[in-house]
């Protein structure tokens, strides 16, 4: 008998024996399934309500985002890096951002690299905060999604205030940021970073103790940390496996090495423990948002390179050499000396990194994401097999996997 | 680390350091490279350098290797240049398992053959699709909208048969 799945088939027995007497019987969970996070297909051998195999098909949201790249500008292709990972656009700006400059051999004030460390890690609280609240639901805490998309209301109203635009906001680019913050934005950051710690309270005090929650959760989706080094999970998925690593600290970037913080890390190995190091990382980075507020330097916000930035616009009605590199910079933009670079940070959900090739003409010769959701639904089936079907949700839920960076 | 043997070039570029190898040992070099610590595949990917001018290239299609000791905190880029329709080179599913999902990504959008890969089938189209997206010689495609470079032609008004 095959196991093949039919089109428009839900259902097909595959003719072995499961332990319980039964057929083992092949299900499609997905692609639209609510819980799957989006368009995940999972091919799923059940024996009773037990997985038993379980293969995931991806490719529903593929976009062709680094083909896209490839035929944009240097400084065009940032709009794209927005969209793999539509959680967290900041932070796929700042990878793609970082590794441009590696090429390009500049280093952006300090002002900027503070303030594309305040974007970072808002954009890390806004990652966590859907996470939990879209969690929330799918294992019985309906209440979640109100509370956690309030504050992430909040952090998209800061989006708009300091770029123009609530989730894709291209505010990082190569060279600096779109523009200094503004003095509103400091004033809604002030008050966020106030009230956040009650309400990471408040969510901790809905989930945290909640008996259906524990039960859902502890013991569920075990990963070693040997499996997970081995399997190249990263973010969450290794620091629940008790595995101490943080890109932020392994290899500092864009300034973090000035910034005091933990890294959150549970050895509970399980679904239970990628909760509490999610919640432990909001609080961190709260911590990080107030030390950098406090710490913001002054200056300008972008490097004083005319063959990369386009000049001030009061500079254009008096100097003919700001007119020229305006003219040029957005005709045919700038070129970037051949090369390849590879640039991770830090994401919601892992290593995000931006592998970059230059051919030194005025567009990449490539753009590769290192997506963290990509690697981090490989060890899926290690995790649910021998799980219920409902566990199977809880599982895919923790990996946090956002099909737009699986596919890009 | 990795052989003298095994290695065609070595050098730095914007301070990430890489290794040039021969395909035919890539499986060889990877294996070395991970006993030696390299134990993490960050990623796996390919680049094509069709009508690239900026330097000679040993092969069209440039197969990379991202490699990591998580407690050294070294990296290294292994790069092997293979040409050919289609290109051949050695899986290395079995030396690192998420490579698995990166070789079936890059024969999907490259159409490079990993030998002896366990299942090499499309991950990001569709099954049906043809062709391999990602090399330089496949259009990009898209809709002629307004702005669009061929805005001049779909401007004028449609021949009146």
């Amino acid at each position: 008998m095959s196991t093949e799945v039919g089109q428009g088939m839900t259902v097909t027995k595959t003719g072995e024996q499961g332990a319980f007497g039964g057929e083992l019987l092949t299900i499609n969970f997905g692609p639209h399934h609510p819980s799957t996070h989006g368009v995940l297909r999972l091919i799923v051998d059940l024996d009773g309500e037990q997985v038993r195999r379980l293969k995931p098909v991806i490719g529903y949201l593929h976009t062709g985002i680094e083909k896209q790249a490839e035929a944009l500008r240097w400084q065009q292709a940032v709009v794209v890096t927005d969209r793999h990972d539509y959680l967290s656009p900041p932070i796929n700006n700042l990878a793609y951002a970082l590794a441009v400059e590696k090429l390009l051999g500049v280093d952006v004030p300090p002002r900027a690299k503070a303030l594309r460390v305040i974007m970072s890690e808002l954009t890390r609280l806004a990652s966590h905060l859907v996470w939990l609240g879209t969690s929330g639901i799918e294992l019985g805490a309906s209440t979640m999604l109100m509370y956690c998309f309030r504050e992430r209301d909040t952090i998209l109203d800061m989006n708009e205030e300091i770029s123009g635009f609530r989730m894709h906001t291209s505010y990082i680019r190569p060279g600096g940021v779109m523009a200094d913050a503004t003095p509103r934005f400091f004033e809604m950051l002030d008050r966020f970073v106030r009230t956040m710690p009650s309400n990471i309270d408040e969510y901790e005090s809905l989930l945290t103790m909640n008996p259906i929650f524990r039960t859902r959760t502890i013991g569920i989706g075990r990963l070693s940390a040997e499996d997970a080094k081995v399997l190249g999970a990263t973010g969450p998925m290794l620091r629940g496996s008790g595995v101490e690593w943080d890109l932020r600290k392994a290899m500092p970037y864009s300034g973090y090495e000035n910034y005091d913080f933990e890294i959150a890390t549970s050895d509970l190995c399980d679904c239970y423990g990628r909760y509490l190091v999610r919640i432990k990382e909001m609080r961190e980075a709260v911590k990080i948002l107030r030390q950098a507020m406090d710490q913001l330097p002054d200056g300008p916000v972008n490097i004083d390179d005319r063959k990369v930035l386009p000049p001030p616009r009061e500079e254009l009605e008096t100097s003919m050499e700001a007119v020229i590199h305006h003219f040029k910079l957005f005709t045919e933009g700038y070129t970037v000396p051949p090369g390849d670079v590879y640039v991770a940070v830090e994401s919601g959900r892992g290593e995000n990194g931006c592998y970059v090739v230059s051919d030194g003409t005025h567009k990449p010769r490539r753009v590769k994401f290192r997506a963290a959701s990509f690697a981090n639904l490989q060890p899926l089936e290690q995790m649910a097999m021998n799980h219920m079907v409902a566990d199977m949700v809880a599982i895919i839920g923790t990996a946090d996997a956002v099909l737009g960076d699986v596919d890009r | 680390m990795i052989p003298e043997t095994l290695t065609v070039e070595r050098g730095v570029t914007a301070g990430d350091a890489w290794v040039t190898v021969a395909p035919a040992n890539i499986h060889a070099a990877l294996s070395a490279l991970k006993d030696s610590g390299f134990r993490l595949l960050v990623f796996l990917t390919c680049v094509d350098h069709l009508a690239d001018a900026s330097r000679e290239w040993a092969g069209r299609y440039e197969v990379v290797y991202q490699l990591r000791d998580m407690e050294t905190r070294e990296q290294l880029r292994v790069r092997a240049y293979v040409d050919g329709d289609p290109p051949h080179i050695d899986s290395v599913h079995d030396l690192f398992p998420p490579a698995n999902w990166d070789e079936r990504e890059t024969y999907d959008m490259f159409g490079i053959v990993f030998d002896n890969h366990p299942d090499l089938t499309r991950i990001l189209m569709p099954d049906d699709w043809l062709g391999h997206p990602l090399r330089r010689d496949y259009p990009v495609g898209g809709e002629v909208v307004e702005f669009s470079e061929e805005h001049e032609r779909w401007q004028t008004a449609p021949d009146k048969a």
